[in-house]
């Protein structure tokens, strides 16, 4: 069994296989994967030289074999790679000589498409394309699975998860850095690490991109932060090019020598990638033989820092205190709650987005509430605020489903909240812990409630991380809550917190985060007893408070502790906060600005202050028709005219959206009813990933207080024919970019004059014109946004402007 | 005026029209946080390249049909295929900023696309030194999807630079490339020198668009 092995003595890995079969004939546009059946005897050939030059494991020819990748008329997936496997074995046969042990890696490339949502494959099509695979290696014989070359954090999710859910053979991923150590897709080494260790890999490294010399650095990196053993495969160098040909130039002996350096370090597994030759693992051997036995290796110390991490980035907690924010929340938030109700997805994002502005590392992300598909609706806030933001998210939830989920597609390693001391609890949230990775919020309390000692909240911690133990879950990935209660019936709770805080830490050396605002409840200024009580739990060892970062006095605490205690050197952080920042206040007297002035100008500031003193003597009704429809228009036919151009305009109608959310406001507080709002669906149609001009109209169409409902991109036809069904709407909007998505539109045209001959059908994009809208059977071309405003007046019987 | 600023302007459809002081300010933040976040990548490939006639071209193993292209590439032997990005953190900007002010997005989106121009631009006037060297000249970039130069050429492209694994450029089941912020080219390169300073934007039909130069 190569697990036995793996990480107790070196072992070899084969090298590249390109250069061989274009050696043996093979012509550029072939799909190498087809050799495996068309060209055995070359294919077996290549594997025996490897496993002759000395390699324990060696993959099969099966990189660019799933579903995504691989088109072949001629040939079934399921026998090349059933055939690549039985090469591989045929060469071990063939190639060993020693009655080694060998083994046969199932080797899995990327599938070469970006993933949903910057690109167009979604993750369970990705899942299914590498189950496919690696069942037929699996039936075929293979001994393990090797994902490597991988770019993306989300890609190897899926590659790892398919693995291990549909075999039972041993998972290496590798990835591919530049020489930043990052991937391609913007993840650093700490993020990836995290993520692949949380899966539970085997092994972990990088391979393919550059030399063995350039991957020193990044793997002193990878081995800083791994606790399994790490693999290295380096191309022989940079690829170079010549009349047209790629080739690479390091020879066997410094592809060894720095190969050597490579195995000193740390390395457990090696062998080569693009460029390298049986001579280069064969030099590499002879090079490293003698440190193949690891019992004299140095033992590491184990990685014990605790990590979350999203795509882009890993943050750790347990060093200088970090901040989680709060709001995306529905307790005590009336708006939000409103939010959730109408599916408004774009409040939450700019929730999210305004919290990371404002200093958040990590995000709590909570959307439960009765009578929703709180899993439905958790994957597509968490998927959509993965697009948005690369903070690491708290998944927040008591729905199990819900959180498994959320976990499942979450990008990265996510923190989880929470787990409690109650046995159904661990029973529950561990074995997703366990299966998918993340750092999970222990609460301090069990079946018997909250304890009121600091040492009765101490042991329900050493609890939970006792249970969390029989899972294989090591406690850097547990953080303890020992819950703050309110002061004002429980005069002791801030004292009791504060040296359960200190007691976890002590105790068990574990990472702690706290809802720090719960302290405050039924008292006044409430912001001051929070942000003097954050200090407290800070000094008293927290590690993450959850906190409204959008909070002045909460940030000060922050970043006024983080400068008194050192982590922000030479208070840089506060200087840049705070430096020449009086209290400006805006002097909403003595302007020479209208409010109508302000909306033409885009000026967004004024137009908020300008609304709110307006209406000291004014209706809301008042300014809204005297002073912004009128600017609105002014704007709109400057546009027309090409006297105001794109930018301002949508400055205008930023400026606009403001004013009316003040005078909303004001409307409700004396009982008026808002006017009944047309509807209009708006969809950037399948296929098409590009939706910044979809977006474009729908800012405009809302700011003319059209009800806009955004299906957003890459929509199928059969989804926008059924949210015209069911909301009963009588105009759509349809943008696309290119040729080859105009189909889709067509098509969805199609639906909706079957379904709904009453509805209107707009259209818009790079690439169509009037002929061609006529054509796929739209009933107007909107040549710029301003049109499909003045269209869709036209259509509601408004007066056409 | 800076020539990147210039383009940007160009994009948002000013035509010859001066750039308002507030654009003016979103269009350099732009072009700033594009410095910080935007990370160009580029990889190429030499192929042999013979104009069949006036509409096959054939370059490598790939026999394109399109008379622009043959146009284009009269009297070249060779051809530089390209691929190059700027990374999908541009795209996640652009995203971010499409919830939170769309006019910030709008000339994000501009800008970057002035960036990867330039950043091509760039690495093309390096390289046409080296190849002038070897006594080669440059014919203008030439992209699938203009004329009849068909979009579903993407697609070789892709496979044949193997751009998804070395610089991330990946392309959607509709031929889009992704990231957004991407561009693929064919340079054809001649031993001859011939006056063409026509760019892909004259070389177009359509002479009523407004982002024309």
């Amino acid at each position: 069994m190569i697990l036995e092995r793996l990480g107790k003595e070196l072992l070899y890995f084969d090298g590249g296989t390109g250069t061989l079969l274009q050696e043996k004939g093979m012509k550029p546009g072939e799909l190498p994967e087809t050799w495996n059946l068309t060209h055995t005897e070359e294919m077996v050939d290549i594997h025996r030289q490897y496993f002759e030059a000395g390699s324990d494991i060696v993959l099969t020819n099966t990189f660019g074999a799933n579903a995504l990748k691989f088109y072949d008329t001629e040939y079934e997936l399921e026998d090349i790679v059933a055939a690549a496997v039985v090469n591989v074995k045929e060469g071990a046969w063939m190639g060993v000589h020693d009655g080694r042990e060998v083994y046969a890696g199932l080797d899995i490339g990327p599938t070469g498409k970006l993933l949903k949502p910057m690109g167009d494959l979604s993750f369970e099509d990705a899942y299914e394309a590498f189950k496919e695979v690696v069942q037929y290696g699996e039936e075929a014989g293979a001994d393990l699975i090797h994902i490597e070359t991988m770019s993306d954090t989300y890609e190897v999710k899926a590659a790892v998860l398919a693995a291990k859910e549909n075999t039972k053979l041993p998972v290496f991923a590798t990835m591919i850095f530049d020489e930043k150590g990052k991937l391609l897709t913007g993840g650093d080494i700490p993020s990836v690490v995290a993520l692949l260790e949380g899966l539970r890999v085997d092994a972990l490294g990088i391979n393919c991109g550059m030399g063995p010399d350039r991957m020193l650095p990044i793997l002193e990196e990878i081995l800083k932060y791994a606790t399994v053993p790490v693999i290295v495969k380096p191309n022989a160098g940079l690829p170079k090019q010549k009349d047209g040909e790629v080739y690479y130039d390091v020879t066997p002996a410094e592809f060894a020598k720095t190969m050597r350096q490579i195995v000193e370090m740390g390395a457990s597994a090696v062998g080569g990638c693009c460029g390298t030759t049986p001579r280069h693992i064969r030099a590499l051997i002879k090079k490293t033989e003698k440190l193949r036995d690891f019992s004299g290796r140095e033992k590491k110390v184990p990685n014990n820092r605790t990590i979350v991490s999203s795509y882009g980035r890993a943050v750790i907690l347990g060093e200088e205190p970090r901040i989680i924010g709060e709001r995306i929340n529905p307790t005590g938030k009336k708006k939000f709650k409103e939010a959730l109700k109408e599916h408004d997805i774009d409040y939450i994002l700019r929730e999210g987005i305004s919290q990371q502005d404002a200093g958040a590392h990590i995000l709590d992300v909570n959307v439960g509430l009765p009578d929703i598909d709180e899993p439905a609706f958790m994957k597509e806030v968490i998927t959509e605020l993965q697009s948005v933001t690369s903070l690491p998210l708290q998944i927040d939830t008591v729905d199990v489903r819900a959180l498994e989920t959320a976990m499942r597609i979450y990008n990265g390693k996510p923190m989880v909240n929470s787990v409690n001391g109650k046995q159904e609890s661990m029973d529950a949230v561990f074995p997703l812990i366990q299966k998918y990775g993340g750092v999970v919020v222990g609460l301090t309390l069990d079946e018997n409630g909250i304890p009121d000692t600091p040492k009765g909240r101490a042991d329900i911690a050493g609890k939970i991380i006792k249970e969390a133990e029989g899972y294989g879950i090591h406690k850097k990935d547990i953080v303890i809550d020992v819950l703050a209660m309110t002061i004002s019936s429980e005069p002791e709770g801030a004292k009791t917190t504060l040296e359960a805080l200190k007691l976890v830490r002590e105790r068990y050396g574990v990472c702690t985060v706290l809802g720090v605002s719960n302290i405050s409840f039924g008292l006044p200024c409430r912001p001051a007893v929070n942000s003097n009580f954050y200090t407290m739990a800070m000094y008293a060892g927290l590690s993450a408070g959850i906190i409204n970062p959008l909070s002045e006095d909460m940030m000060r605490s922050y970043y006024s502790f983080c400068a008194l205690m050192k982590y922000d050197e030479n208070c840089e952080c506060y200087i840049r906060q705070y430096a020449g920042k009086g209290n400006a206040v805006f002097p909403a007297k003595g302007t020479r600005l209208t409010l109508k002035e302000a909306i033409e100008k885009g000026l967004k500031e004024e137009a908020y202050h300008m609304s709110k003193a307006l209406l000291a003597d004014r209706k809301p009704l008042e300014i809204i028709n005297e002073e912004m429809i009128p600017a609105l228009d002014t704007v709109g036919k400057g546009f027309e005219k090409g006297i105001v151009f794109l930018p301002q305009l949508l400055m205008s109608a930023d400026a606009a959206k403001t004013a009316f959310a003040v005078l909303k406001d004001a409307l409700k507080e004396a009982g008026d009813v808002e006017q009944k709002k047309e509807k209009i669906v708006l969809a950037t149609v399948k296929g098409d990933i590009h939706d910044i001009g979809k977006n474009i109209v729908k800012v405009l169409l809302e700011n003319y207080s059209f009800d806009v409902i955004d299906l957003g991109k890459d929509v199928p036809p059969e989804t926008v024919a059924e949210a015209v069904v069911r909301e009963d709407v009588k105009l759509v909007g349809l943008s696309a970019l290119m040729t080859t998505t105009v189909v889709s539109m067509e098509e969805t045209i199609k639906q909706l004059r079957k379904k709904k001959p009453d509805c209107k059908v707009m259209v818009g994009g790079a690439v169509l014109n009037q002929e061609y809208a006529d054509r796929i059977g739209a009933d107007f071309y909107g040549k710029d946004a301003m049109q499909s405003v003045y269209y869709a007046q036209k259509c509601f019987g408004g007066q056409e402007t | 005026m800076d020539s990147r600023i210039k383009e940007a302007v160009r994009y948002l459809g000013y035509g010859r029209h001066a750039v308002d002081e507030k654009t003016g300010e979103l269009v350099r933040d732009s072009f700033r946080e594009l410095d910080e976040i935007a990370k160009g990548r580029l990889i190429y490939r030499i192929f042999e390249l013979e104009v069949l006639d006036d509409s096959r071209v054939s370059l490598g193993e790939l026999e394109i049909i399109s008379k622009v292209l043959a146009k284009n590439m009269r009297g070249c032997e060779r051809a530089v295929m390209l691929g190059a990005t700027l990374g999908i953190e541009v795209d996640m900007l652009l995203r971010r900023y499409s919830f939170t002010d769309m006019s910030k997005a709008v000339v994000l989106q501009a800008c970057a696309a002035a960036v990867l121009e330039e950043y091509v631009d760039g690495w093309q006037r390096e390289y046409e030194e080296e190849a002038g060297r070897e006594g080669y000249y440059f014919r203008p970039r030439f992209s699938p999807g203009y004329g009849d130069f068909d979009i579903f050429h993407q697609k070789d492209f892709i496979r044949l630079l193997d751009s998804a694994k070395k610089i991330g450029l990946t392309m959607t089941d509709g031929y889009m490339l992704t990231p957004a912020k991407s561009v693929t080219a064919v340079i054809g390169m001649s031993k001859e020198k011939v006056p063409c300073h026509r760019k892909g934007c004259e070389e177009c039909r359509k002479t009523d668009c407004l982002y024309r130069r």
